[in-house]
């Protein structure tokens, strides 16, 4: 009844929306309530939005995913949304605004989706826009992000797309998306706006308003296409026209709107002789850092002038002179490197001469996230250099006691406290193919492994260590491709079936067809892009419209030219090994791939808990299956941990009084996904493992079975405690 | 200081996955009932797949009828010495907190639970790999103003709440929320989702943290053998050896009669006190003999098949494992066990003579280690249980067997080895006998574990009982090689250390010179 579906059958699980999906249909003056990111969707709809689109990844999954349960909204209002399959896709979408006054918005994750979608962009933003062209770009920087660290506004200078910095409260970020369209539409660029990952998540309220369908939608079609206008295509001659447009037209166009509409935020201060040019991102965090120092109230007051910038690019040269006219010094807050403003800023006060002294990178640091510790920091060292009468003594006292805490609470705590990274879910599929392949390093040594993004990424974490690089999303196969002809080992790549259909079908298998490349492929077919929250794929239940699959992997990979392919279910250890170790160790040359299948279980559990509980009410019979560890036959070695890592296998004191190595156990949230028995049996461990089947609503014949065995072997214990006397 | 007008700031630490946006929710909610400004945010991104995550809320204690037009800034980030109050859902994350610097005593009330659950490294450990929370719950009570530390995953599954509802009450009840208790209360049930069982935990949480009530703590409890029928034994053993052994001593008898049956018990009554004089003559107070008493007993109840099959068939074992997995009463359960013998551990039940024949053969022609038979074995079924328990009764038939003899053996010679380095120093004797942990376990585990021993033993303790090392260097090489021998299974950390013992013992007579 459970057993696992077929990976075409695979549906999206469970996941609900219900709140948020009511609250994108707020109308005029009602109050909204909710996340960042949400706040954002709704400002699209206010914003009269003809079409969505998106590739999801943390912080901006919600935004897709909530607009993908509010079809019924997207369908009365005429809004397109395209589940992109990769950034790429999601950028070229927005080429419809290119020659139509529609209104359009992509997101991603940044900098990595920023990367992937680069080619699409600069030809975006070669022609320009005449509908307003929106990219929301979830700026994964500083604690928890899971990417390389690097700066979207890279991008937004070399493409000559404008950037917007909103602070992060829901009032600003509304304003900031409905302005961006208007500013696009003004300039004819695409905006960017960044959105760091605190402010994706943060709570907040703000006024809604009335929801607008576009003028022109799917409910209101065109009846022809607009005539060709070559100048709008990037090709030459026009490219060389475009790139004078972009700036003898189109930047001083988005200056002009960024002053009239007053976008950056001027907070006057009585201390005139000093500033500070803040990203409106870290606002707050600086404002409350000021706060801290005497210089500002927990309402946004500030003693010294601060110009809060919502648009990072452009800035306004004459704003920025102007603000800087005067002072004694400026204090640029700028998160990331390099330091693109303070540089230009530096630039423009030589150029225009104006006095100020600029500091910036030089109290504060110029790599990581500008968390308060580190801005209160930058703030003292700034009023220290620059104002000597400020009394800065209290805060600076503050700093130094809270750092003393911090050393003597270290030194009392002693050893550094365990990590805690993350790791594959309790019961997830992938697991028993590390599992496997540890296994694997047994038998033949070690074997390179190539990593790719995912959830599969946690194996080059503890217990597994599995990993040699990360070389980007999908990019698994190719970056072997260098690495397998220098070793005498094959080496072995892992993808997600995410990874598969965003990149590594092209990059990586076609590739090393082409090539002829003698490697193994592992693909996760889980179903999902499960690390960002269990959204469809070609090869899951196809689309969110109906419930047909698109795309099979097995079936691509044979249309490819692919020989060597094997599909195994994953939690079986024994026969995952095997096909490992023949895909290892045969002759046969060229790729060879396993598709390594197994429902996400996050998304099993999501989906087969409601049937349970529905039929356990119906009192239906129902075996709940677990596993369980013996703890008189445990002796603590903790092997099958070392192989597994599941949050459910974990230690416990023993119960031995003569033994204080901690055994193993089994704690409840086990969902009985078998692998501890299959890593016991594969790998030889112990016996200490059970698996216990508890009939839940049994029938008679049920209870009739367990009275029998349990009078016979009752019967037959006794004897063994009377032996026990003898 | 906090005023009137600055906000009240709430570092939440915890696991991700484990609810961490709901507890936010709620207090955020809470608030919005109270009228007052709140803001909350998170870093969910992989944490979310269990790893350390935060959250942060802050709440202006000045009700938006007050403020206006005014709308506070409220940060997204904590700042070091800032914390109001820190909710940890388990211990170690408390301390990573004060690690880190946001809880301090003039300031931050910690509410934490006081449960622990094990990080990977510490579960992955090949012994005890468990962090020692003694110096951190000292940091919690001086690094932090107030503390309220409970059991809240046990106060969770007593209330069947989440355990976040228990921290949230701990947090009403604590004194710092500027928020009535219905307001939060209207929030749980705003959320919509196991209303009663989570305004349960609430209720604890919150007379917990008032001091209204006590939390009746599981304490961890050893398990004694029972076996009965070998008193005079037991007698025999408290006239023969110092008060503070007697209890191991008394669980060794008990142990090893049920094992195998009283004689067995006399002769390890018999090897401990050759042990005794030993460690008497050299003016030991039964430090030795204590450690000695605890690892015999468990190397002579070696874990060979028929130990098994007497532990899954024992009495109390089902009404275990249907506490262990929570099978309600009423509900049948059925039990498989996951068996998978090779050659080696059938070699352990026949005669030394016939063993090693097959073992020589199994060798030679490449199938030890490789030949095994995986069998799934229903305990709870008649026939399962049958054979399993006809295996329990070989136990006559063990003192025959090649393993039996082939444990004995080892076990003289590290016996011989305590009793022999007893008087060169007490602390090497004692460092011997500890070597026993290394052997455990079964398979290859257990080959591993066998094998360590033997190459301290070959390098270390031969070497010091043979006078060519100073005993109380020995006395360290042995421990630190038994610390890394537990490091890694490759035995990669062991190989090092035993070079660099070499190297320091072939030193000392060149420094000498």
């Amino acid at each position: 009844m459970f057993d696992q579906p077929p990976a075409a059958a695979r549906t999206n699980p469970e996941r609900s929306f219900t709140d948020e999906v009511r609250s994108l249909r707020l109308g005029d003056g009602e109050i909204f309530r909710g996340e960042g990111v949400l706040a954002v969707t709704k400002a699209l709809l206010q914003s009269g939005v003809a079409y969505v689109g998106g590739y999801q990844g943390a912080p901006m999954s919600h935004l897709v995913d909530v607009l993908v349960e509010s079809q019924d909204l997207l369908d009365e209002l005429g809004v397109h949304l395209e589940t992109c399959t990769s950034e790429a896709s999601a950028a070229a979408l927005l080429g419809a605004s290119i020659n139509y006054p529609l209104r359009g918005c992509v997101t991603w994750k940044s900098i990595v989706g920023t990367n992937v979608a680069a080619d699409a962009l600069s030809n975006l933003a070669s022609p320009g826009v005449v509908g307003g062209a929106l990219i929301v770009v979830g700026e994964d920087y500083g604690e928890g992000a899971s990417i390389i660290q690097e700066r979207s506004h890279a991008f937004a200078l070399k493409s000559s797309v404008w950037l917007m910095d909103p602070r992060p409260n829901l009032p600003t970020i509304v304003h900031c998306v409905e302005k961006g369209f208007e500013l696009s539409e003004a300039s004819n660029t695409p905006v960017m706006i960044e959105l760091r990952i605190r402010a994706c998540h943060v709570s907040g309220e703000f006024v809604a308003k009335n929801n607008v369908a576009p003028a022109i939608s799917r409910n209101a079609r065109l009846a022809e296409p607009i005539p060709q206008d070559y100048a709008r295509i990037s090709h030459p001659p026009s490219t060389y026209l475009q790139e004078k447009l972009k700036v003898d037209v189109r930047l001083p166009a988005a200056q002009r709107f960024i002053v009239e509409q007053g976008l950056n935020e001027l907070l006057p201060g009585e201390r005139e002789d000093l500033g500070i040019i803040v990203q409106g991102g870290i606002a707050n965090v600086t404002l409350r850092g000021l706060d801290r120092l005497g210089l500002g109230d927990a309402f946004g007051a500030v003693k010294v002038p601060t110009l809060v910038l919502n648009v990072t690019y452009p800035l306004v040269p004459d704003q920025i002179a102007d603000f800087c006219k005067g002072k004694r010094a400026v204090l640029v807050v700028e998160e990331g490197a390099p330091d693109y403003l303070e540089q230009e800023i530096g630039a423009l006060l030589r150029k225009r001469d104006i006095g100020a002294r600029l500091h910036g990178k030089d109290v504060l640091p110029m790599a990581g996230e500008y968390t308060a510790e580190v801005v209160t920091e930058g703030l003292l060292k700034f009023f220290a250099q620059t104002a000597n009468d400020i009394d800065l003594s209290k805060p600076m006292q503050a700093l130094e006691t809270a750092r003393a805490g911090r050393a003597e609470a270290q030194r009392l705590i002693g050893a550094p406290l365990p990590l805690r990274p993350p790791g594959f879910c309790t019961g997830c599929p992938e697991r028993p193919v590390f599992s496997a392949i540890k296994l694997l390093e047994r038998e033949v040594g070690k074997v390179h492994i190539s990593a790719d993004i995912g959830c599969h990424a946690f194996a080059t974490l503890a217990p597994f260590n599995l990993g040699n690089t990360i070389l980007g999303y999908g990019m698994s196969l190719a970056a072997a491709a260098g690495v397998a002809p220098v070793l005498q080992k094959r080496t072995i790549s892992v993808m997600g079936d995410g990874g598969f259909w965003h990149n590594g079908l092209l990059s990586g298998v076609s590739s090393a067809m082409f090539n002829r490349g003698d490697r193994v492929l592992v693909v996760m077919q889980n179903g999902y892009t499960s690390a960002t929250g269990a959204q469809f794929l070609p090869s899951s239940a196809g689309n969110r419209r109906d419930g047909e699959n698109t795309s099979d992997i097995a079936t691509t990979l044979r249309a490819m030219g692919v020989r060597w392919l094997r599909t195994i279910r994953t939690y079986n250890v024994s026969t995952m090994l095997a096909t490992l170790r023949e895909a290892v160790t045969t002759k046969e040359q060229g790729l060879k791939v396993i598709i390594a299948d197994g429902e996400c279980q996050l998304a099993r559990q999501r989906r087969i808990r409601p049937q349970l509980a529905a039929a356990l009410k119906r009192g239906e019979r129902v075996i709940r299956t677990r596993y369980g560890i013996d703890d008189a036959v445990c002796t603590g070695d903790h092997s099958c941990i070392r192989l597994s890592g599941c949050p459910s296998l974990t230690i416990k004191p023993s119960p031995d009084p003569l033994r204080d190595d901690p055994i193993a156990s089994v704690v409840n949230s086990c969902v009985g996904c078998g692998l501890c028995g299959e890593v016991a049996d594969a790998a030889v461990l112990c016996p200490s493992f059970y698996k216990a089947e508890i009939v839940q609503n049994p029938s008679r014949w049920d209870r009739a079975l367990t009275r029998v065995r349990t009078a016979v072997i009752g019967w037959l214990q006794g004897k063994e405690s009377v032996a026990h006397a003898r | 200081m906090t005023s009137p007008d600055k906000p009240i700031t709430i570092l939440i630490a915890a696991l991700g996955g484990d609810g961490g946006g709901v507890l936010c929710d709620w207090i955020v909610e809470a608030a919005h009932h109270a009228g007052l400004p709140a803001q909350a945010t998170q870093i969910p991104g992989v944490a979310q797949r269990t790893g350390a995550t935060t959250y942060y809320v802050e709440v202006l204690p000045v009700p938006h009828t007050r403020l206006g037009e005014r709308a506070p800034v409220l940060a997204l980030n904590p700042a070091m010495g800032e914390v109001d109050v820190l909710l940890a859902s388990e211990l170690v994350e408390a301390g990573r907190m004060i690690f880190n610097g946001w809880v301090t005593p003039d300031r931050t009330t910690l509410i934490s639970s006081s449960h622990r659950v094990f990080a990977i490294g510490e579960r992955m450990a090949m012994g005890d790999g468990r962090f020692d929370v003694g110096r951190l719950l000292r940091a919690v009570k001086e690094r932090s103003k107030a503390q309220i530390l409970f059991d809240m995953d046990q106060a969770a599954e007593e209330a069947g709440s989440v355990l976040n509802a228990v921290l949230l009450g701990a947090f009403a009840g604590c004194g710092r929320a500027p928020i009535p208790d219905q307001a939060f209360e209207a929030a749980i049930r705003g959320a919509g989702k196991s209303v009663d069982a989570n305004l349960a935990g609430f209720a604890f949480g919150r007379a917990h943290a008032r001091g209204e009530l006590e939390q009746t703590v599981r304490a961890h409890q050893k398990r004694l053998t029972e076996a009965r029928g070998v008193e005079d034994l037991i007698e025999q053993a408290r006239q023969l050896f110092p008060v503070a052994t007697h209890d191991i001593v008394e669980e060794g008898v008990r142990r090893l009669t049920g094992y195998q049956d009283r004689t067995y018990a006399a002769l390890y009554l018999d090897r401990l006190d050759k042990v005794w004089s030993a460690e008497k003559d050299a003016g030991g107070d039964g430090a030795l003999l204590r450690e000695t008493a605890r690892h015999l007993a468990v190397r002579m109840s070696f874990e060979d098949v028929i130990r098994v099959a007497q532990v899954k068939t024992g009495a109390d074992r089902f009404a275990r494992v249907r506490a262990e997995v929570r099978a309600k009463d009423g509900e049948p359960l059925v039990i498989t066990e996951h068996f998978k013998p090779g050659i080696e551990e059938m070699c352990a039940l026949l005669p030394p003579g016939l063993a090693r024949r097959v073992l020589a053969w199994a060798e030679r022609t490449g199938r030890l280690g490789k030949w095994y038979w995986s069998m799934h074995v229903r305990t709870t079924t008649v026939s399962g249980f049958f054979r399993l328990w006809l295996l329990s009764k070989l136990r006559w038939w063990r003192p025959r067997t090649w393993r039996y003899v082939e444990e004995q053996a080892q076990i003289e010679r590290w016996l011989d080895a305590i009793r022999r380095a007893a008087p060169l120093g007490r602390e090497l004797a004692r460092e011997i006998a500890e070597c026993a942990r290394l052997v455990k376990g079964y398979g290859d585990t257990h080959k591993r574990g066998s094998d360590n021993f033997a190459r301290i033993e070959t390098a270390v303790i031969a070497p010091a009982l043979a006078g060519a090392m100073a005993p109380s260097v020995a006395a360290d090489a042995i421990a630190s090689a038994r610390v890394a021998a537990l490091a890694d299974p490759e035995g990669d950390s062991l190989a090092k250390t035993l070079v660099e013992i070499a190297h320091r013992t072939q030193e000392v007579p060149r420094a000498a010179e």
